[in-house]
């Protein structure tokens, strides 16, 4: 039994000092990934934040021969789809209703630089590219990329076969490539 | 093997991930193909840029409040639904006493039986109405701790 089984066994039997140490391990990951998926700080520490909520108020569903950080991430990147999603609705709405200042207050929010530590030309150029791409096609990329997972992680957490990884990353990467051609020549 | 087929495999290539056998094969491939060796460079480039892109880091203060913002909501989460299913029976059973003791009752005339009830409906209402304000302020403002 690795750490995370054991920690796991530990919080099914109720202890708190278990799930912290679990929340502790992985709060870095899940802030990072939900920052990359929702590209706002606020909303990707309460993101993140809610997911390990969800995973105490589904414990028993927890199963300690699985690894726990894909199952995490598939709570994870559904609580984001579901933020980018209302996001999306209300974006509508405000262009809709022609509310100029909500309008900007929420670009403003989106395109957020301040999520980069360098912020030359090239690298928000890039970030805004990504937050451009399809959910899909950003999760592989983030999660390739940002957090350095290998093809067999990604497949677990994405529950994908090991070939569609390799493929969506080629079609993410093309994408990527595509629209920064401007930059590359 | 053909272009399309190499396309995917460039991937794990490109990441280190490739399984020995299949190394060979692309690294022939790419030796003799120029359009499949312009694009694995091109991927090259690109993978040189995003590794350089990096997010910044919340302060430690914020990290050291994570866990504590996390065991509050689930206190508070705990508190609600204990609070709700207390009050819940608490409401059932004075409706149940009202029925019985008040407007069953053959003493109490019918006019003091209407307002009172009329008056009971309208102090639920305001009070199931403050309730759910309270939560959804709760559930909306959550930034609080956060840096802007």
């Amino acid at each position: 039994m690795d750490q995370d089984q054991q920690l796991i066994v530990q919080l099914k039997k109720g202890k708190m000092k278990a799930f912290q140490k679990l929340v502790e391990k992985y709060k870095k990951p899940a802030f990072f990934i939900a920052l990359g998926l929702v590209g706002n700080r606020d909303d990707a520490y309460d993101l993140s934040q809610e997911a390990f909520i969800r995973v105490y108020a589904n414990m028993r569903k927890l199963n300690p021969k699985l690894k726990f950080f894909s199952w995490f991430y598939t709570i994870l990147s559904n609580l984001c789809k579901n933020h980018l999603r209302k996001m999306a609705v209300r974006k509508n709405y405000i262009k809709s209703s022609m509310a100029n200042t909500e309008m900007k207050h929420l670009k403003q929010r989106a395109l957020s630089p301040d999520v980069l530590v360098e912020k030359n030309e090239i690298a928000l150029r890039l970030w805004e590219e990504i937050k451009k791409l399809p959910f899909e096609f950003k999760e592989i990329i983030l999660l390739k990329h940002f957090q350095g997972f290998s093809y067999k992680e990604i497949s677990e957490m994405l529950n994908i076969p090991m070939g569609s990884v390799m493929s969506r990353l080629y079609y993410a990467r093309k994408k990527l490539k595509d629209n920064l051609k401007d930059v590359f020549n | 093997m053909k272009c399309e087929e190499i396309k995917p495999h460039l991937m794990a290539y490109l990441d280190g991930e490739i399984e020995q056998e299949k190394k060979g094969e692309i690294e022939k491939h790419l030796s003799e193909c120029e359009s499949c060796r312009k694009e694995y460079q091109s991927f090259v480039k690109l993978k040189e840029v995003t590794n350089k892109m990096r997010f910044a880091d919340l302060s430690d203060e914020l990290w050291a409040g994570y866990w504590k913002r996390i065991y509050r909501r689930i206190e508070r989460g705990t508190g609600w639904i204990l609070l709700s299913i207390g009050a819940i029976i608490l409401l059932s059973f004075g409706v149940y006493q009202f029925f019985k003791e008040f407007l069953l009752d053959p003493y109490v005339s019918l006019i003091v039986k209407v307002g009172v009830s009329i008056f009971a409906l309208g102090a639920i209402i305001l009070l199931v109405s403050i309730i759910r304000e309270r939560l959804f302020l709760f559930k909306t403002e959550r930034y609080g701790e956060v840096e802007k």
